[in-house]
């Protein structure tokens, strides 16, 4: 598995390490392309029910008229959408793609992945049906009903089975960090939502012992689901494409163990000031606190691997997308530690600031280290690059100029309206006329980011209809390719 | 409520022993040791360190 230094010179070591390669990115092309190709699906219909609710909070006549479109329907089937749709569809593809790239194994059972992205996607649309007909099970996070439950699960178990056989099949040595993230986040997220769906929903636990396993699901799916996939996408992606080893494995590795052992305590946070043991949430305050850790290891380690190399981000998308994805990951993850505690708690708990930490971790840094691993696989899944760089300048900067205004509206809005909440003497009304402008503001920069989901959604399209022979030109920012540094 | 206790122990227990038989394996079959190597195995003899990726047509595929 490890590079053999001598042979990078060896015509035939360097044709069978390419041979190799392709033959791995065509054993994915279909089950791959599926699972992203419809997760862009849903990044679109979770968009645009994300602007009806948006707009729903400062205008809440706007499609009042029909049930299925009201706030209390609309908001929970973005949620679901974006999050089991969008980011679950994608991290599936992305991560069967590295763990397949590193296992040096091509996917064997293409037909059971292909099955598995179809039962994925058709829970996905029985689970938005229900929600949008009035079924939500009114559990945050869980509001698709049981009876999409089982398309999930039959879908995930030919996953695992799929990557258990990759990591079995994979040559002896090492296995690499993204490949520990993604094989720990293939056993999380099953374990996680079939247990909570079970205890919420199925059978449902007493009301007192509900919100903990609620919170402890929430928070996790995006810590042990959302969170290890996207650091082992960006993990492979950012030493792959400057061609330079991470700056410290060491230090990795005691990210990567300091989040499995400790990240599962961090939910109980959201019941701060609840009625709830006080010892259990100080433990999750304090598991909180220690996820500086891990987050300082991800952090130090993507920083020093790319210094040197920041200029490569004006031409590969790939690298831009992820990099801006890895700094957001360091934000909202102090952000969410310095969330839990209970000064600070005290003021943000129940307001906006904590919509817009949560698109912080799920859209700043998940969705656009997805992103950016999806202009980096499609081009080798196809062997055709992508049609048109003025589409992923769109792309990225209404993605990232929407985000950062959704971002600092929706916390200063949320500040504010702490605060005010907080003044026994203000009244409620008040603080809704307060953070009007901020609400609409929200709307605004929601568009542009939908504006740049279309553009992701054309040039996806057109890249699979295009049968255009490839150039030989990588499409990167700017036609100038810069000269590859030699590592010292 | 019985059956509760029950599936949240039976979790909390696979999942503790699966994370400690993970460590375990790890800590016993060298995942710890050499680590400058397991940096350098996601490169090959095609993709070998120092050479940037982003462009793979004109690197990869093109004979």
């Amino acid at each position: 598995m490890n590079p053999e230094k001598d042979q990078q010179h060896d015509p035939e070591a360097i044709e069978k390490s390419r041979q190799q390669r392709l033959e791995i990115d065509l054993a994915a092309r279909w089950p791959v392309g599926i699972f992203i190709g419809s997760s862009i699906f849903w990044l679109l219909l979770g968009s645009a029910l994300a602007i009806a609710a948006s707009i729903k909070l400062h205008d809440p006549a706007f499609l009042a008229e029909n049930p299925w479109l009201t706030f209390g329907r609309v908001r929970p089937a973005h949620l679901n959408i974006v999050a089991y749709g969008w980011l679950s569809t994608a991290g599936i593809g992305i991560g069967l793609w590295i763990l397949s790239r590193l296992c040096r194994a091509p996917i064997r059972d293409n037909r059971s992945l292909t099955l598995a992205a179809a039962l994925w996607n058709m829970g996905n649309a029985v689970g938005t049906w229900g929600i949008l007909r009035g079924d939500s099970t009114a559990v945050e996070w869980l509001e698709y009903p049981t009876y999409a439950a089982p398309f999930l699960l039959v879908s995930f178990a030919f996953v695992m089975l799929e990557s258990v056989g990759l990591i079995r099949r994979r040559p002896p040595g090492h296995i690499y960090i993204s490949q520990w993230y993604i094989m720990a986040a293939f056993f999380w997220f099953p374990s996680l939502y079939f247990t909570a769906h079970g205890l919420l929903v199925l059978a449902p636990v007493q009301a007192p012992a509900q919100p903990p396993i609620n919170w402890w699901f929430a928070h996790n799916a995006l810590g042990l689901w959302f969170t290890p996939i996207g650091l082992g996408a960006a993990y492979y992606l950012i030493p792959k494409i400057i061609g330079r080893p991470i700056h410290s494995y060491y230090l990795s590795v005691i990210g990567f163990w300091s989040l499995a052992f400790f990240y599962a305590w961090n939910g109980m946070h959201h019941l701060i000031g609840g009625p709830f043991p006080a010892w259990l949430i100080t433990a999750s305050v304090v598991a909180s606190i220690m996820m500086f850790i891990p987050v300082i290891t991800v952090a130090i380690n993507h920083h020093f691997t790319m210094v040197g190399h920041f200029k490569k981000t004006i031409y590969s998308p790939t690298l831009r997308f992820v990099v801006f994805g890895a700094m957001c990951y360091t934000l909202a993850s102090f952000q969410g530690s310095t969330m839990a505690i209970r000064s600070l708690n005290g003021i943000t708990h129940f307001t906006h600031y904590t919509i817009a930490h949560a698109h912080l971790g799920a859209y700043g840094f998940a969705t656009m280290v997805f992103f950016g691993s999806i202009y980096y696989i499609m081009p080798r899944l196809l062997e055709r690059e992508w049609p048109s760089r003025f589409l992923i300048r769109i792309h990225f900067w209404s993605c990232a100029i929407g985000f950062i205004a959704y971002f600092i509206f929706l916390s200063w809005g949320g500040i504010l309206q702490g605060i005010e909440m907080n003044q026994k003497e203000t009244p409620f009304l008040e603080i809704v006329a307060l953070t009007m402008p901020y609400l609409k503001l929200r709307t605004v920069a929601g568009s542009l980011m939908t504006l740049g989901h279309l553009a992701f959604a054309v040039s996806f399209c057109w890249m699979i209809i295009s049968h255009r022979a490839s150039t030989g030109e990588p499409t990167l920012f700017s036609k100038r390719i810069p000269n590859p540094d030699p590592i010292s | 409520m019985f059956v509760a206790v029950t599936v949240i122990l039976i979790v909390m227990l696979l999942g503790s022993v699966g994370a400690l038989f993970a460590f375990s394996w790890a800590a016993t079959h060298q995942q710890f040791e050499n680590l400058e190597a397991a940096a350098e195995s996601i490169f090959d003899a095609d993709e070998p360190i120092g050479k940037p990726t982003d462009n793979f047509i004109t690197d990869s595929h093109e004979s």
